[in-house]
């Protein structure tokens, strides 16, 4: 895979991590979806493996999306969740985060040393935006980014992953999603937002 | 019926009554089919295990994707009771649960259906021959069983909820990041999901590059770690615990943790030939040592009582953990004794939870207070759950434990040992001390008492789980010599 085309699934995660809407959010995932879908769908070999890469294009890269933005729609915030930090603060931590992810973990055994640092970098910004980010819907976004880096690194494997793991994977975040999304609009039901800061009731 | 037609019976039954309890027209009658389908499913499952069992140690039957052998007729053993269990008392539950996520009308259905799709990837983890697909079950396991978890629809279930499903979820990623490197470590033209078959990464180790292998089983298992519930990456489970409904968190903890956990252990059997002990001895006793630590000070304080045996879960896993790193034969002996004893014991410990919440609803949010003197059968069930996971003679949790200890020695681990020994008896102290604080004192004056019919079926269930535990202490004096120890310790082929 092109180092521009990591630098640039990168860049969107780190936009996951910086703007304030949730709406811009999903879009931006939106984007690091389908650009890393379209190129899977490059690398795909044969008639099976593009049908398998297709079906995961559409899956990450608009169902799961739609039903985001549609979740969304059915959580109205009256205004963005004010961040536990500043923009600036989020930017630091996501480059710190991505530095020292980069730097630490040996090499993969990959011939593509860019793919595998970008999966490293998704998969710690992921962490990252669960950890610092309020809304629920937000979060899971952050799950989002972090498979993404996995599937980075599954479709820089020579000759793929079996197709049942990539299948069985694709199956499996959907239903996790899924789940997440019926929870995140439980959770706005019950508490009237989607600030997981409210919810800290249990404390030992 | 072979193998293969009882292992597809064992998942097809859960999966079909999931599908099918929708369709009962009553609560009372999804209570009845539910029963039924489990009292069916543990039934194949025990046929399935007992055959695993008796087969000569070391002896295997591969399937498609399936493996029948000593360590899946443990573990499908304990998950079947663990399950028909749950689904025996989950109507007690049911009956006086008030209100939850789904409509009063539906909520009996939707709860055994998502019970039914839990239990099955449940049943099917301990039969799976093949690390991507463990990984597949595990992760499917989190949908369901997190909408059992907020199956009460309060503020704190659903907070609970969501953190389980974003923790482990974020966990497993790490996890299939570790999987990934691995198949590419695995290397060979070959790109079938074989290559990450339990028997071919061990026969494997030779051709793995060292370096990319550890880097892969260390993901693992920090993503394994997520869920199974191992400090320090254990946030989670108090909450989820504490939360689900009692039936619900006796599957967590008596069924979940411990199968979850024995996936880490075959990762680390496939993977030991290529990586060598000592480092996949280190992340063990590791994990081992800092869940037994993070444990005990809460074990000391005055917590809920499903808070508690939440904690104590932490702890019981810290000690399979450290069992399985210093993976002597004798330590084997105790980490299967301890996976069933805790298993029962536990699951008691939860079941107790639902008459001591209809007595006693602030034990909620607060220890329980004079339970001796409102309920003498809740409180003797309670007395025979925590003195057992407190490792009171004669509970097996005792032998289990002194069986770890003494194969950690074994190891030459004695520093480790005697560590994990002085934690065990902290936290036995703080449990004991729960107990009697629990037990004596004035009764709370709210709630309801439990029937005189509801006090029998109480006294029943913790009699039945008292001569389980000394049946299985007296099974352990056998353990150490037997087949199944010798299979498990890898030295059965």
């Amino acid at each position: 895979m092109s180092t521009a085309t990591v630098a640039a699934l990168v860049a969107l995660g780190f936009g996951v991590m910086l703007v304030r809407r949730r709406s811009f959010a999903i879009w931006l995932l939106t984007a690091q979806s389908l650009l890393l879908g379209v190129a899977a769908l490059a690398e795909a070999e044969g008639g099976s493996g593009l049908l398998v890469a297709g079906a995961i294009l559409i899956v990450r890269a608009v169902a799961l999306p739609a039903l985001l933005a549609l979740t969304r729609r059915r959580t109205p915030e009256p205004g963005p969740v004010a961040p536990a930090t500043t923009v600036v603060v989020r930017l630091l931590v996501a480059t710190v985060v991505s530095l020292v992810a980069v730097a630490s973990v040996p090499a993969l055994g990959l011939s593509d040393a860019a793919a595998e640092h970008g999966a490293i970098t998704l998969l710690c910004l992921g962490i990252a935006i669960v950890i610092m980010r309020r809304p629920a819907l937000v979060q899971v976004l952050g799950l989002l980014v972090a498979e993404n880096g996995v599937y980075l690194l599954a479709v820089s494997v020579q000759g793929g992953l079996p197709f049942v793991i990539e299948l069985g994977v694709l199956f499996d975040l959907a239903l996790v999603v899924t789940v997440a999304a019926a929870f995140a609009q439980r959770i706005h039901g019950e508490i009237g937002s989607g600030d997981t800061d409210l919810l800290r009731g249990l404390r030992d | 019926m072979t193998d293969g037609a009882l292992v597809l019976a064992i998942l097809a039954v859960p999966v079909g009554s999931a599908a099918l309890v929708g369709l009962m027209p009553t609560a009372a009658a999804a209570d009845r089919f539910n029963l039924a389908t489990s009292a069916l499913t543990a039934a194949l499952a025990l046929t399935l295990a007992v055959i695993a069992l008796a087969a000569a140690p070391g002896e295997a039957a591969h399937g498609s994707w399936y493996v029948v052998d000593a360590a899946s007729g443990v573990f499908l053993a304990l998950v079947a009771v663990i399950g028909l269990a749950s689904a025996a008392v989950s109507p007690a539950y049911l009956r006086h649960a008030g209100r939850s996520w789904f409509s009063a009308r539906r909520s009996h259905a939707w709860y055994y259906a998502a019970f039914n799709v839990f239990w099955a990837a449940l049943l099917a983890l301990p039969l799976a021959d093949n690390l991507a697909l463990a990984w597949l079950l595990i992760e499917a396991t989190t949908a369901a069983s997190a909408l059992l978890v907020a199956f009460s629809g309060k503020r704190s279930a659903l907070e609970a909820g969501w953190k389980y499903v974003v923790l482990t979820t974020l966990g497993l990623a790490i996890a299939l990041l570790g999987i990934v490197v691995l198949f590419v470590a695995t290397g060979g033209p070959d790109s079938g999901l074989g290559r990450v078959d339990w028997t071919a990464l061990s026969g494997r180790a030779g051709e793995m590059p060292a370096q990319a292998t550890l880097v892969a089983f260390v993901l693992i298992m920090v993503g394994l770690a997520s869920k199974i519930g191992w400090a320090p990456v254990h946030n989670w489970l108090p909450d989820a615990h504490s939360e689900a409904p009692p039936p619900v968190s006796a599957m967590l903890s008596a069924a979940l943790l411990p199968t979850v956990l024995l996936i880490a252990w075959r990762t680390k059997l496939a993977l030991e030939p290529a990586l060598g002990g000592t480092a996949v001895q280190e992340i063990f006793v590791g994990f081992g040592l800092a869940s037994l630590a993070i444990a005990v000070p809460f074990l000391w304080r005055p917590l809920p009582w499903k808070r508690l045996l939440a904690y104590s879960s932490l702890e019981h896993m810290g000690i399979l953990a450290l069992g399985i790193g210093f993976g002597t034969p004798l330590a084997i002996a105790g980490v299967v004794l301890h996976v069933a004893g805790h298993g029962v014991a536990k699951a008691l410990g939860f079941y107790t939870a639902i008459p001591l919440l209809r007595q006693d609803p602030s034990a909620a949010v607060a220890p329980p207070r004079g339970v001796a003197r409102a309920s003498a059968p809740t409180a003797a069930a309670m007395a025979v759950s925590l003195m057992s996971l407190a490792g009171l003679p004669p509970s097996p949790l005792f032998v289990s434990e002194l069986m770890v200890l003494l194969g950690g020695m074994d190891a030459g681990l004695v520093v480790v040992s005697a560590l994990a020994a002085v934690l065990l008896a902290l936290g036995f102290i703080g449990l004991a001390h729960a107990l009697i604080e629990g037990l004596l004192g004035e009764k709370r004056k709210r709630g309801t008492l439990p029937s005189s019919r509801s006090a029998r079926a109480v006294a029943l269930l913790g009699a039945t789980a008292a001569v389980a535990l000394l049946a299985l202490t007296v099974a352990a004096y056998a353990l150490p010599d037997s087949g199944i120890v010798e299979a498990l310790a890898g030295r059965g082929g």
